[in-house]
């Protein structure tokens, strides 16, 4: 019960914060954006539009007032769940970014989940040949897939397994065929409510590209935290004290070094796992994966300001929740906060 | 370094292998950067619209007029390559450099005078944070409009966060030694006691980090070239060689592979010096550790 009690203080904490992050994040969106060369009036109306017409949509748009009272007008109008309209797909925004969304949740949580398991499995072989001269070697490997980010991995995968030996799609969510169903949005969810197990293994097959480029690129800082902190944990008495009690290496391993050596791991993965988040809009442009990523690009190629602000913003969004949810995970697994 | 010929031994973080390695491999970017027009081939914009997309001179079809072979405009891919060298180079050390200061200083002052100060600047870098990188220069690029100089700004403006951070920490384990407390008696102003008695202590914290950003702002720059959104399609970059040669993926994948090796191998020269350097020079490394 209690430790429910410090979960719900700092969540509530945590999210009062965010509230004034966010708040300044949009500012500074808006601002940076307002100081762009390009006139909303102008790119809304056809080309052929007269001054006056121009001068009308000006006023009409709001652009003719102030700054400050623009982004008045701009935040009043986000708190009613409106980010404007879309100059370029005549569109709202946030019907845009709700259908792209889902598909980027989908595409960060399972990369998430393979970084996870590569970087727990590669932290322990690097704890596990300490040492001995193969940790040299490792070592020297993993700045080697250090300098490898998202980017070149999801191209470098692509040209090997769609390219080369053609096993794995590369373009899209789905083969063409295949019936999409739409419940949630996610995929692969959808698929499997709906029953429709040859559109799920499709769809599975098309995330496993970008999913392996983003968790293989986050993986290798993950290994060397992992790995300093297991050095760090069984440097105190607990795991002497373990083996004085006679319990086998296994044990001590995965009861007092893991334990207590995830913790720092975990600290890290949320700062690193908002990247990835940020991380998908090259993966998505390479493997033309339709996600927030690729309708941010997009916008910004057609200076498409509306949109540009509501996709930044939500990134924004998802770094702070990712943050908040690693961060009451950090609490629940460390007994060391929940006292206080 | 004269002092070193007259037989002197090399100082410590110049013996590691990383070290070496990782100068050896910017050497040899920094050669390809500065002499380009005299390493090239070709003219890196000249199109030769009769041979197009010519695979490297080892495979079947290749012309020796083209080592790496021509992308889909005709223009020589090793010629690109070399240029590129320019585009990548210039951008790691200005960012880097702008980065280091305005994040250093900021680091600095927050952990030499803390309290309020200190709060203030943790905050604006809680809400910098709070930006994916990738997202938040997309954006600062739309806002600063494209360009080498833009480029440049817009990565000093997101990784400035990055020195802040982590020199913070290292301010405030220094501002509570006795020396610093020694200069603040005898009377030495904030600026003094900060540039004389803590920065020579935060230097080689600085220096790695330098090192390391350098390979991060090159991977920006590409990735703001690969979305067509850093210098025109008039200088040859590694990142738009990418993005065009990702359309013709099928036919020469070779000109693929080309930049993202160039990327490879200057974002690694990087790195490894940057290892090295925190191996050699971070004292609180054990000599265990170290070798």
């Amino acid at each position: 019960m209690r430790m429910f009690a410090t979960i719900a203080k700092l969540l509530v904490k945590r999210v009062l914060t965010a509230i004034p992050i966010l708040l300044l994040v949009s500012a500074l969106l808006f601002c940076i954006l307002r100081i762009l060369p390009v006139d909303p009036a102008a790119m809304s109306l056809p080309p052929n539009a007269t001054v006056q017409e121009i001068e009308a949509m000006r006023t009409e748009m709001g652009l003719n007032l102030p700054l400050y009272q623009q982004y008045g007008i701009w935040l009043n109008k986000l708190f009613h769940g409106d980010i404007g309209r879309s100059i370029h797909f005549r569109q709202n925004v946030t019907s845009l970014i709700g259908s792209t969304l889902p598909a980027t949740i989908e595409l960060a949580v399972i990369a998430m989940m393979v970084a996870t398991v590569f970087g727990l499995a590669g932290g322990l072989f690097l704890f596990y040949v300490r040492g001995t001269r193969a940790e040299a070697v490792m070592d020297f490997v993993s700045i080697l897939l250090l300098s490898l980010p998202e980017f070149l991995w999801s191209l470098f995968l692509l040209l090997i397994f769609g390219v080369f030996f053609e096993v794995l799609p590369f373009t899209g969510r789905l083969s063409p065929g295949f019936e999409r169903p739409l419940v949630t949005g996610f995929l692969l969810l959808d698929s499997l409510i709906t029953g429709n197990i040859p559109t799920f293994l499709n769809a599975l097959q098309h995330m496993i590209l970008p999913c392996l480029a983003l968790g293989i690129a986050l993986s290798p800082s993950l290994m060397r935290v992992l790995r300093s902190s297991l050095l760090d944990a069984y440097q105190d008495d607990y795991i002497q004290q373990a083996r004085l009690r006679g319990l086998s290496e296994k044990r001590i391993l995965i009861r007092h070094g893991l334990k207590n050596a995830i913790l720092p791991t975990l600290s890290l993965m949320g700062v690193q796992f908002g990247f990835l988040f940020g991380g998908t809009l090259l993966v998505e442009i390479i493997y033309s994966y339709p996600g927030m990523g690729n309708l941010m690009v997009d916008a910004i190629r057609n200076a498409d300001l509306p949109i540009i602000q509501g996709a930044g913003l939500t990134y924004c969004v998802a770094v702070l929740v990712i943050s908040i949810v690693v961060d009451s995970l950090y609490l629940i697994l460390n007994p060391k906060l929940r006292v206080r | 370094m004269l002092r070193y010929a007259k037989g002197r031994p090399l100082p410590l973080w110049l013996k590691s292998g990383r070290v070496q390695t990782g100068l050896v491999i910017i050497f040899i970017l920094a050669v390809c950067a500065i002499f380009a027009p005299y390493l090239a081939p070709n003219d890196p914009n000249e199109q030769n619209l009769l041979s197009i997309l010519t695979p490297p001179v080892w495979a079947d079809g290749g012309d020796a007029m083209f080592p790496l072979g021509t992308d889909s405009l005709g223009r020589c891919v090793l010629s690109r390559l070399i240029f590129g060298a320019r585009v990548a180079l210039t951008v790691a050390f200005t960012a880097s450099i702008g980065a280091m200061i305005i994040g250093a200083f900021f680091a600095h002052v927050a952990g030499y005078f803390g309290g309020w100060v200190d709060w203030v600047i943790g905050r604006i870098v809680e809400i910098w944070l709070s930006f994916p990188p990738v997202i938040l220069s997309l954006i600062l690029m739309v806002g600063l409009g494209t360009g080498l100089r833009n480029v440049v700004l817009a990565i000093i403006l997101v990784d400035w966060t990055r020195f802040c951070r982590v020199l913070r920490s290292e301010v405030i384990v220094l501002r509570r030694r006795d020396y610093v407390s020694a200069a603040q008696l005898i009377g030495f102003s904030h600026w003094r006691t900060i540039t004389r008695e803590i920065l020579p202590g935060t230097l080689p914290l600085l220096i790695t980090l330098m090192s390391l950003e350098m390979g991060v702002a090159i991977i920006v720059e590409a990735i703001l070239s690969f979305v067509g959104m850093s210098v025109g399609s008039e200088t040859a970059a590694w990142g738009q060689m990418i993005a065009d040669a990702r359309q013709n993926i099928y036919e020469a994948p070779f000109n693929l592979i080309a930049p993202i090796f160039a990327i490879f191998f200057a974002v690694f020269g990087f790195n490894i010096l940057g290892d090295g350097l925190r191996r050699t020079l971070d004292t609180r490394l054990t000599q265990t550790e170290r070798t």
